[in-house]
C-alpha cells in the first residue's frame, strides 16, 4: 500500500472517475436533446425522416408518394415543400422553414414538415 | 508519512466525499443551466380534418398525449355529421321525427353551440348544414350553388329548430330538412377534450393545436406564459402578425383566407352567414377569440367574424371572452384584456375596452 500519494491512490482515482462519469451522464440528461434545429418530416403521423438542418450537405429532394404526392426540398439550413398534388397548395405557399417552431402542413396528403430544436423564437403554438 | 497520524481510511473517505461533492455540484450546475430540457414530448396526429400537434411537459407526457388523441377521435366519432353512425348523423337523419338519446359529450357540445347561437342571435348557427352542404367548402371542388338553391334551403336553417334536454340527454331537430353541422365548434371542443385529459394526467403543462384552435394547460418548464403566434392574413410566412401570451384557456381564429375558391369574378370564403346563406361581408379578415372554453372560443370566432367589430363587443363582454380583430384596412383592434406583442409593422393597432 503506497502512502506517498495520500489523496490519489489508484482506488480513489477510480472513484473519482466513476463520479465524473456519473456527473457527465447527469449533465447530458439535462441537456436539450438537440440544440441545433432539426427538420422532422411526417406522413400520416409517422416519422419519415429526421435530419439536423445544418448537417445537410447539398440540396436533396424527398418525394413522398401516396394518393397525393408531396415533394420536399432539403437544403443546407432550410427545408420546404416544393410540390404537392393537393388542390389548395397551402403547404407550398408556406414557403421555406428555417427556425424551430415553424411548420408546413399538407392537410390533404397528411404530410407535415416541422422544425424542432431549441426554440429561440419562444413561440409555443400558432392560431389562424 | 506516519500511518498513525493519517490512516488510509480517512484519505479514502475524503476522496469519496470529494467525489460526491463534485458529482452533486455538477448535477446541480447542469440543472440550473438547463432548468429541464426545453423540449417537451411532441405528438402529431390527424383528426377532424386537421393537423393536431401536442407538446407536453412533465412525467407521463407520452401517455397523456395518446389519451388526448383517442379522446379527440372519440369526440369526432360522436359529433361529425360526416361519420356514419355518429350522434349528429343520427340526429340529422331523425330530423322531423322524434327526440333521440345522445352521448353526454354530444349534448355538452350542442349545449355550448346553442349558447353561442343565442348570445349572437344566430351569427354562429349550428344548424347551418342545409346551406354549408350546398357550398361544400370541405370538398376538393366547392362550387357556387346558385342563388335559387340558397333561397330554397335557407328556411331550413335556424338554431331554434334544434332543441336539447340536458336532463335526459336527448335532442331533436324539429323539421325534416334541418341539419346540424358542428364544423364551427368541433376543433375548439377537441381542445377542451384534450385539456380535460391533461388535467387528469400527471403532466405539468401542455399545449394542443387542432387546426387553428389552441388550448393550453398548466405551466411551461420555465414558468413563462404560453406564447401563441397569430397568423398574418396577408402572408403565408411563418413569422406571424404578433404574439398572444396566455396563462390558460383556449384561442381560436376564423379567417376569410382559410378556405376559399374563385368562380368567375367572385372569390368565396367559408364563413357563411346563416341569415343570407352567403359568405359574410363584415369588413373583417380574421377574428381571434380567447376564452376558457375551446368550444366557445371557436364558435365565437365565427360569430364575431359574421357580426363585425361593433356588434361583437357586447357579445364578448357577455360571454367573458376577449378578441383580436383584423380588418380589411390593416387595422388590429384588441377588445378586452389581452397581452399582445405586435411583430408585423404592416398593421396599426388600437385597444377597445369591453
Amino acid at each position: 500500500m503506497s502512502s506517498r500519494f495520500p489523496l490519489f491512490r489508484k482506488r480513489d482515482l477510480l472513484i473519482f472517475l466513476l463520479a465524473a462519469v456519473l456527473a457527465g451522464a447527469g449533465f447530458l440528461q439535462w441537456l436539450p436533446k438537440s440544440g441545433a434545429p432539426v427538420a422532422v418530416i411526417e406522413q400520416d403521423g409517422k416519422e419519415i425522416r429526421r435530419v439536423e438542418l445544418s448537417s445537410i450537405p447539398q440540396p436533396e429532394t424527398l418525394v413522398l408518394d401516396g394518393e397525393i404526392s408531396v415533394t420536399i426540398l432539403l437544403e443546407p439550413g432550410q427545408v420546404s415543400i416544393i410540390h404537392s398534388d393537393c388542390p389548395d397548395q397551402i403547404c407550398v405557399n408556406t414557403g421555406t422553414l428555417t427556425r424551430p417552431g415553424q411548420s408546413a402542413v399538407c392537410l390533404p396528403a397528411r404530410v407535415s414538415v416541422r422544425i424542432v430544436g431549441e426554440n429561440n423564437s419562444g413561440i409555443d403554438g400558432m392560431t389562424g | 508519512m506516519n500511518k498513525n497520524i493519517a490512516p488510509s481510511s480517512i484519505k479514502k473517505w475524503t476522496a469519496v466525499a470529494g467525489a460526491v461533492v463534485i458529482l452533486l455540484a455538477a448535477i446541480l450546475a447542469s440543472m440550473v443551466l438547463y432548468p429541464q430540457s426545453s423540449q417537451g414530448y411532441e405528438a402529431t396526429t390527424w383528426a377532424m380534418g386537421s393537423y393536431i400537434q401536442q407538446t407536453l411537459y412533465g412525467s407521463s407526457a407520452e401517455e397523456a398525449a395518446t389519451q388526448a388523441s383517442s379522446a379527440i377521435n372519440e369526440l369526432e366519432n360522436l359529433i361529425s355529421w360526416r361519420v356514419a353512425g355518429s350522434d349528429i348523423e343520427k340526429l340529422n337523419s331523425a330530423a322531423g321525427t322524434d327526440w333521440l338519446e345522445l352521448d353526454e359529450h354530444t349534448i355538452d357540445v350542442l349545449e355550448q353551440a346553442l349558447s353561442v347561437a343565442e348570445a349572437t342571435d344566430g351569427a354562429y348557427d349550428p344548424t347551418i348544414l342545409p346551406i354549408s352542404s350546398l357550398w361544400n367548402f370541405d370538398s376538393d371542388e366547392p362550387t357556387f350553388p346558385g342563388d335559387d338553391k340558397i333561397q330554397e334551403f335557407l328556411p331550413f336553417v335556424g338554431y331554434e329548430f334544434l332543441r336539447i334536454n340536458t336532463e335526459d340527454n336527448t335532442a331533436s331537430l324539429r323539421n325534416h330538412g334541418n341539419g346540424v353541422d358542428l364544423g364551427g365548434i368541433g376543433k375548439g371542443a377537441a381542445c377542451d377534450a384534450a385539456l380535460k385529459v391533461y388535467k387528469e394526467s400527471g403532466i405539468s403543462g401542455g399545449i394542443i393545436a387542432v387546426g387553428g384552435s389552441v388550448g393550453v394547460y398548466g405551466e411551461k418548464p420555465d414558468g413563462t406564459d404560453w406564447r401563441i403566434s397569430v397568423r398574418d392574413p396577408d402572408e403565408d410566412t411563418q413569422d406571424g402578425l404578433g404574439v398572444l401570451s396566455l396563462e390558460e384557456g383556449c384561442v381560436s381564429t376564423s379567417g376569410s383566407y382559410e378556405k376559399t375558391f374563385t368562380e368567375g369574378d367572385n372569390t368565396y370564403h367559408h364563413l357563411l352567414d346563416a341569415k343570407t346563406g352567403y359568405p359574410a361581408e363584415s369588413g373583417l379578415v380574421s377574428v381571434t377569440v380567447v376564452h376558457e372554453s375551446g368550444a366557445i372560443s371557436d364558435a365565437l370566432a365565427t360569430a364575431c367574424f359574421i357580426l363585425g367589430l361593433e356588434d361583437s363587443l357586447p357579445v364578448l363582454k357577455e360571454l367573458g371572452a376577449s378578441a383580436l380583430f383584423i380588418d380589411e384596412e390593416h387595422h388590429i383592434t384588441i377588445a378586452g384584456d389581452l397581452e399582445f406583442e405586435q411583430i408585423s409593422t404592416n398593421y396599426t393597432v388600437s385597444r377597445q375596452s369591453l
